[in-house]
């Protein structure tokens, strides 16, 4: 009795100590430089991206001593431990990465970027290095508070396999009368998605159903496209502005583009998308991609169309062209205590050198002329689409309550696209219950 | 019938665990009670926090889907502990005997218990998938009909119950298990020479001995299931709709989805309240000290 | 039929429906056990199992993520304090309330088994800003405490009924000898509910083990344990579900060497305890 307890002890003992010797295994370089040593916290969300740049840290801890700890967690998680941890006088991270929607919330606790400190070993970013569009992300009541860091917003893909298929080519122009390609519009995404559907080779169109951020921004892009906005800002407060009429439109063109969708497209998140798309052998035709996740779709081991895919801007609708933006912008806490090493860190990743890096890793950062760099075109065929699409870009409604919101919008979006509920009354009851938060709230 | 006598002080016995307790347990649970009467957004940047007495409550009576959270809450518990407790039993009952390989068999159905319960979420949800999904497509073979498992309110309500009975029976069982192991043999094999029914044996004799384990695992049962939380959400996120926003999933929104701790707060002071009638009745009848002493005492 | 030859038959009936049940029940597990060594792609096209599909490239990402290993680490470092916690300071507590006789005792329980039932998620909170104003956040001791919060009540309500069932003659005979109420309680009682200790020990370490939200909350890059880490792994936006079957198995096996080893005490434990009648 004696000797097998014992054993398991040593048992247990050895596993942690192997553990430890794994996570100890590698040290960070030896720094050269005469610069005190300093480490940050950092929070950071959980995709490629980050990972791509936590592996270029020994880089900067090696140029200026200072040790950068990342956390990084997915991003719901990031926004409640931001929200726990970030005071007026308490912070445990030096840097937070904060997804657009949540600039509002934060805003009164964040260093504005006017006052970051002029880095020692890296240029101060320059604002004017970030497309536009993209710039006010990082923004709230026109101060700047944080830098955007990824180009992240709507993307199209295609299948370039399918619409380059001469038989699909010539049945198609048969039955349509015009050629297959990239659709430019949303009835040409209906009825290539059809064709490709109907004849069994393809699903047509690959919705997300999943987390309620990501259903606001399907909601925002058929509205958009339908010439309907949602929440304006309009006399000094927020109001529900969706016409009724359009939004009827959007929600029922979205409801047939689900019949064309895959089996189980009423619960279809990110991962269960990259699996109709990416591992399915039939696959889909043609649906949206956050830029950020366009690594996995391209990795020859995760995906079985990795090469085959045409990016462009998203088709346009009836009344407008929207790529909704879903952009991160990083930022420093007033309260953190390493300001100075925070911002040099923040300058370094937003530098041209490091920009330059990430795009080779097939990751999207916000500066334009890295984006707009003709040199990789060819091999990032994401890159000009991605530059397209900036140009319609438009942005989920910003405020406190947005959680609320989201989950009405989610709710019974879903509800009238899966025919559970009369698409009119669908937005109906999205205006009055979202009409409901906002009063409560005092707007 | 009296336990030990009352000589010396419980006090230095107990005062560890009330520390602990006290701290990271009770303290919190005060510190929630306060914030329930206060409008207090999860982020400082949130707005100013400010005390507004019982209109947390007030809200909280008034909000249908606090009201369907508990109800789906109850509902869970009411499905799947009962039939976690009657597959425990059987297989308890079933094994209660040596054969080879018995000691490793029931140690791999003890697997589940051990499985992390965000993965295990997971992997159910990839299993009831259509199209690549395992299971589903193993229930297609069998002639069901095909189903979105999770995108319907009842089938994802169900699958959410199927879940937790897969992975907490096996911990029914082991409690169970132990039980009858503790029935002496004797009893059990006099009642078989007797020739009484199988039922009548279950009844009479096993049943009752077996009464205050199957007690002790109703209670953890209900417990943890109060408790439910992280393999719900990776699941299903409380979807589609409402349908399996549990009570704690209801609660995590409340606090981290609107960021209303004040709400959130609300909510646990109304459990807590829930949690006492609970144990001051149903408890109390079942498993007050003085009943266990007897019990100890006849022996 | 003979008695023997009955209970012949109905043992091999019996084995057989406990392999059929073991089937359906470790199906999930099996899954997850053999997509870690498939790759994502293979796992996601739905395609039938081949023997030519196995990569151990997953196990090797496994091995290689630092951050996992180190909060794998964590986790076993955590549970086992947190149950050696537990356990000893429960035990105490449980020793306190059934062999003593004081006003409010019953009252004392039910509370350790209300507070208990809580979410976690309407403490945390609290606990965070306990935990960083005295500097325990984000570290081993802090997140041990954390879940003895929940491992002391359980640990108290589980050996109750081991404490109560022991005979009081043992008590009195060692009191007529003179023996103080501390050398009671470990020279006579702890030996004799030693089997309820291990069950608590098993229920604790799960709990521990299993456990999620305190970890996101309270801990950083320095103590989180492995479920947060995993839960990375599972990802909003991006998939490795190839390595995230190999972290589970990985997560696993401690566990079921530590089952295995200890159901010799386990079943005895809960069958000598009071937990029967």
């Amino acid at each position: 009795m004696m000797k097998s307890k014992v054993m398991l002890f040593v048992i247990v003992l050895l596993a942690v100590s192997a553990m430890a010797a794994f996570a100890n295994g590698e040290k960070a370089p030896a720094t050269a430089a005469a610069m005190p040593q300093r480490t940050i916290n950092v929070l950071l969300w959980d995709d490629p991206y980050p990972k791509a740049l936590m592996a270029m840290l020994p880089e900067f801890t090696a140029a200026t001593n200072i040790t950068v700890n990342i956390e990084m967690l997915q991003p719901p998680q990031v926004l409640t431990k931001t929200a726990i941890s970030v005071t007026n006088t308490t912070t445990d991270y030096d840097v937070v990465g904060i997804d657009e929607g949540n600039v509002p919330v934060f805003a009164s606790l964040l260093l504005p970027f006017d006052s970051w400190y002029k880095g020692t070993v890296y240029p101060k970013t320059d604002p004017k290095s970030v497309t536009p569009k993209m710039y006010s992300i990082g923004t709230w009541n026109g101060v700047q508070l944080g830098v955007p860091i990824n180009g992240n917003l709507y993307v199209w893909m295609t299948r370039k396999d399918l619409i380059e298929n001469p038989t699909y080519m010539s049945q198609f122009k048969a039955k349509y009368g015009y050629a297959l390609g990239v659709p430019k519009t949303f009835k040409e995404l209906l009825e290539m998605g059809t064709f490709f559907n109907e004849n069994g080779i393809a699903a047509g169109f690959g919705p997300f159903n999943g987390g309620p951020a990501g259903v606001l921004s399907e909601a925002v892009f058929m509205w958009e496209s339908y010439g309907t906005k949602f929440i304006d800002f309009t006399g000094g407060t927020f109001k529900v502005v969706l016409d009724e009429d359009k939004a009827v439109e959007g929600m029922e063109f979205y409801k047939k583009l689900m019949t064309i969708s895959p089996k189980g497209a009423e619960t279809m998140a990110h991962v269960e998308r990259q699996a109709a798309f990416a591992a399915d052998p039939k696959g889909v035709f043609s649906m949206f991609i956050w830029p950020a996740q366009i690594a996995a779709y391209e990795d020859p081991t995760k995906s079985l169309v990795a090469g085959k895919i045409a990016y462009s801007a998203p088709p346009a609708g009836p009344r407008g062209q929207a790529a909704v933006t879903g952009a991160w912008a990083i930022a420093i806490p007033k309260a953190s205590k390493n300001q100075e090493a925070a911002a040099e860190f923040i300058y370094w990743w937003s530098s041209k050198a490091i920009a330059d890096k990430l795009v080779q890793a097939n990751t999207i950062p916000a500066r334009t002329e890295t984006l707009t760099n003709p040199a990789y075109a060819s091999s990032k065929p994401w890159l000009p689409a991605l530059a397209d699409s900036m140009k319609v870009a438009a942005s989920r409604p910003r405020f406190k309550e947005i959680g609320q919101v989201q989950d009405v919008v989610k709710k019974y979006w879903i509800m009238g696209i899966t025919g559970a509920m009369p698409t009119r009354d669908a937005v109906r009851a999205i205006v009055k219950e979202t009409n409901d938060i906002l009063q409560k709230a005092g707007y | 019938m009296k336990g030990a006598g009352g000589h010396g002080s419980p006090v230095p016995f107990l005062l560890p665990a009330l520390l602990i307790v006290f701290a990271v347990l009770i303290f919190p649970i005060i510190f929630s009670f306060v914030v329930s009467l206060f409008d207090w957004p999860l982020s400082a940047g949130g707005g100013s926090r400010r005390f507004i007495g019982a209109s947390n409550y007030v809200d909280l009576v008034k909000d249908k889907e606090f009201w369907n959270s508990l109800k789906l809450q109850l509902g869970f518990i009411f499905i799947a502990i009962p039939l976690e407790l009657v597959l425990g039993l059987a297989a308890a009952l079933l094994l209660n005997r040596e054969f080879q390989g018995g000691r490793v068999i029931r140690a791999l159905i003890l697997l589940p218990v051990f499985f992390l319960p965000v993965v295990s979420g997971m992997t159910w949800r990839f299993m009831l998938q259509p199209r690549y999904g395992a299971l589903n497509n193993f229930l297609l073979a069998l002639g069901a009909p095909e189903i979105t498992w999770l995108g319907d309110p009842t089938f994802a309500y169900a699958a959410i119950i199927i879940q937790d009975i897969w992975r907490m029976w096996p911990f029914v069982f082991m409690l169970l298990y132990a039980g009858l192991a503790g029935i002496s043999t004797d009893i059990l094999e006099a009642a078989e020479i007797d020739g009484a029914h199988f039922s009548k044996r279950l009844f009479s004799i096993i049943l009752p001995l077996l009464y205050p384990t199957i007690l002790t695992a109703l209670l953890l049962r209900i417990i943890d299931a109060l408790r439910i939380f992280s393999e719900v959400y990776v699941m299903t996120e409380g979807g589609p709709g409402m349908a399996t926003t549990l009570f704690s999933l209801y609660t995590h929104r409340q606090a981290f989805g609107y960021m209303k701790v004040g709400m959130a707060s609300a909510m646990a002071i109304f459990l807590l309240v829930i949690s006492i009638v609970f144990a001051v009745t149903l408890v109390r009848k079942n498993m007050s000290l003085e009943k266990l002493e007897e019990r100890g005492g006849d022996r | 039929m003979k008695l023997a030859t009955k209970r012949k038959t109905i043992t091999m009936a019996v084995a057989f429906f406990a392999i059929a049940v073991l089937l359906v029940e470790l199906y999930p597990i099996v899954i997850t056990l053999l997509n870690g060594f498939r790759t994502d792609l293979v796992i996601l096209s739905g395609q039938k199992f081949s023997l030519k599909q196995l990569t151990t490239t997953s196990y090797a990402l496994v091995f290689k993520n630092r951050l996992l290993m180190k909060a794998m680490g964590n986790s076993i470092i955590v549970g086992i304090f947190s149950t050696a916690l537990s356990v000893g300071v429960g035990a105490m507590a449980a020793y306190g309330i059934s062999r003593f006789r004081f006003r409010g005792r019953n009252a004392l329980a039910y509370s350790f088994l209300v507070f208990r039932m809580l979410p976690q998620m309407s403490l945390v909170v609290a606990l965070y800003l306990m935990f960083r104003s005295i500097g325990l956040r984000d570290t081993i001791f802090g997140i041990t405490l954390a879940h003895s919060s929940f491992n002391v009540p359980y640990v108290i309500w589980m050996l109750i009924p081991f404490f109560t069932a022991v005979d009081k003659s043992y008590e009195e005979a060692a009191m007529v000898d003179g023996c103080s109420r501390w050398k009671l309680f470990h020279m006579v009682f702890l030996p004799l509910v030693a089997p309820g200790l291990v069950v608590a020990a098993v229920f604790s370490f799960i709990n521990s083990w299993n456990e999620f939200l305190y970890a996101l909350i309270l801990t950083g890059v320095n103590a989180r344990t492995a479920p947060v880490a995993i839960s990375s792994l599972i990802g909003g936006d991006t998939l490795t579900w190839g390595q995230m079957c190999a972290a589970s198995t990985v997560m696993l096996m401690p566990v079921f060497v530590f089952t295995l080893a200890m159901q010799k005490f386990l079943i005895r434990g809960i069958a000598a305890g009071g937990v029967k009648g």
